[in-house]
């Protein structure tokens, strides 16, 4: 049996990485307009030593899934699903394929032969598998992450990349190494029945400021149960999209007071001799990632609507997902010891008084509006 | 754009003695992949493709100075806070040679004769291929693959854009001091006097 999916289509947004890549794609198939669903929502949250060795982490506060966490409001979700084998992995995927539906895979980047890392580094990366070639004994690859990549790969290299150990062998495989790949693989639930009203595009605005504001000390939504974890390596919940209770979490950062009480935390364990090269790093990642595809939701949203101050406004998110392009860099740069606490609080003043503004600035639009 | 080989000097503008600040090597040769790090992987520049060693180079009408490696190897500056002199005089503009790991962008200060200080913008873009600038800069260097330590990579084009900072004050510019933000690197900047701004 052969099949191809159609009206499988790559997005990629130059901030993010292979998460926004594949749920873009997969949002798509499912009629969903991926910069809406995943633009929408802005919001900052990390629990301490949560981090897994992956390129598509995204902190997921208690109760929530991963795309939940991703898109808030948006009454889409999603279910990690953990093969025992390789051969029950891929006919899981073949499965969903054959029914017609497109599926993100984890892949250890070493096993594939259009990455850069074949062979060389180690990283627990996301792909998209739309076909199959039961006869040639083929699958049909999406990977939209430079270098670009559509096309048939062989069914053991694929299942090889799915079922890797990950292991680290040297110095390079770091931040995405020595987390075992397990055949796991995302199922998106896009079941089209939003938990709340939806919102309008100020509305969305507005309850990204709220939850922006109520960080550590409140909850502008609704408070969700307690955590029964959302990573690859628990089982499924593609339920709630609410706001966590922040006072249920001890050692969270949520919130703009989260952002600098973690900023605050990473200087002050780098300054006592701890290693945060990897937190800092993989987090930043994340609030760039989230604070970039915002700024362009709000940009593109504002010219459709003949809103200018709305492009205003993604100027100054852009201005802030600059940020956080200089604080991945400074995090890894901690490693050799070229960035000392003093520079990262000195990017943390800077990003504070912007991220201030920008909220203020926010908030005065919205009073306007 | 692409940057063009001069046997002579030709291009407007003032090139920048940049070696006394550069802390990264970013452009290895085929037989030293392992030489530099650009980037948080150790991907570099292939510097047979790019311009010779210290060779002027015109790009787009601005007359650059390829960077002449500095000890270990260096051939770029990470943004650090670093304060860099001009020579006294007046400018308009400054171009630079210069890519990002993720584009960003901060405040650089101005600091003229007369002592006066402003901030202005420097935006930087995305090395990493298949990754458009959103900053209106202009390519300066794409190069056909990318160096990793154990390989060369083909298929994958990293770029090194052209950028420029206005220079706005009628006065005499002394130097400016660069944001403290090591995801943006300069292999070269000149700076162009009124009146030879290029379009």
């Amino acid at each position: 049996m052969r099949i191809v999916l159609d009206g499988v289509r790559p997005w990629r947004h130059d901030l993010a990485g292979c998460l926004h890549a594949c749920l873009g794609t997969l949002l798509d198939h499912a009629g969903r307009r991926p910069l809406e669903v995943l633009g929408a929502g802005w919001r900052f949250y990390y629990r301490l030593g949560d981090l897994r060795a992956e390129e598509y982490y995204h902190p997921c506060p208690d109760g929530r899934s991963l795309v939940a966490s991703v898109a808030p409001g948006q009454g889409i979700s999603s279910r990690w699903h953990r093969p025992a084998d390789a051969e029950q992995g891929w006919q899981q995927v073949r499965e969903q394929v054959l029914a017609g539906v497109p599926v993100a895979v984890a892949v250890d980047n070493f096993e594939l032969p259009f990455r850069p890392a074949y062979r060389d580094v180690h990283s627990n990366h996301l792909v998209v598998v739309y076909g199959f070639d039961d006869e040639r004994g083929t699958v049909r690859v999406l990977d939209a992450i430079p270098p670009f990549f559509d096309g048939d790969l062989p069914l053991g290299v694929l299942a090889a990349a799915r079922d890797s150990g990950n292991r680290s062998s040297h110095e390079r495989d770091m931040f995405f190494a020595d987390n075992p790949i397990g055949n796991r693989w995302l199922e998106l639930v896009a079941d089209g029945a939003p938990s709340a009203e939806p919102r309008s595009p100020a509305g969305y605005l507005a309850a990204n400021l709220a939850a922006l504001r109520a960080g550590a000390s409140g909850n502008p939504d609704s408070s969700a149960g307690p955590n029964s974890g959302a990573g690859p390596n628990s089982s499924a919940q593609p339920n709630s999209d609410a706001e966590p209770d922040r006072g249920a979490e001890p050692n969270s950062y949520a919130g703009r007071d989260g952002i600098a009480r973690f900023l605050t935390d990473m200087s002050d364990r780098l300054a006592d001799g701890h290693s945060i090269a990897d937190e800092l790093f993989v987090v930043s990642g994340v609030a760039l990632a989230g604070t970039a595809v915002h700024a362009d939701w709000v940009g593109d949203t504002g010219r459709r609507l003949g809103l200018p101050g709305w492009p205003e406004l993604a100027r100054r998110l852009d201005r802030l997902a600059h940020h956080w392009s200089a604080v991945r860099i400074l995090a890894a740069l901690t490693r050799t010891g070229e960035v000392t606490p003093r520079r990262l609080r000195g990017r943390q003043v800077a990003l504070l008084a912007d991220l201030d503004h920008t909220l203020g600035e926010l908030d005065l639009m919205l009073a306007a509006a | 754009m692409t940057g063009q080989l001069t046997g002579h000097r030709t291009g407007t503008g003032r090139p920048l003695e940049l070696r006394g600040h550069f802390d990264n090597r970013g452009i290895t040769p085929t037989h030293d992949l392992g030489g530099g790090a650009f980037n948080v992987w150790s991907n570099t520049f292939p510097a047979e493709q790019l311009p010779p060693d210290g060779s002027s180079v015109e790009v787009g009408g601005v007359l650059f100075e390829f960077p002449a490696r500095a000890a270990g190897g260096a051939d770029n500056l990470r943004c650090a806070g670093q304060l860099i002199e001009v020579p006294p005089g007046r400018y308009d503009w400054l171009y630079l040679l210069a890519a990002a790991e993720r584009r960003t962008e901060d405040q650089l200060y101005l600091h003229y004769a007369d002592g006066a200080v402003d901030p202005e913008w420097l935006r930087v873009s995305d090395f990493w291929p298949q990754t458009p600038d959103r900053f209106g800069a202009v390519p300066a260097f794409r190069c056909a693959t990318m160096h990793y330590p154990r390989h060369v990579q083909r298929g994958v084009d990293p770029v090194i854009w052209r950028h420029r900072v206005p220079v706005p004050r009628h006065a005499d510019l002394a130097g400016f001091r660069l944001p403290d933000n090591p995801a943006a690197h300069i292999f070269a900047i000149t700076a162009v006097a009124a009146g030879q701004e290029q379009p």
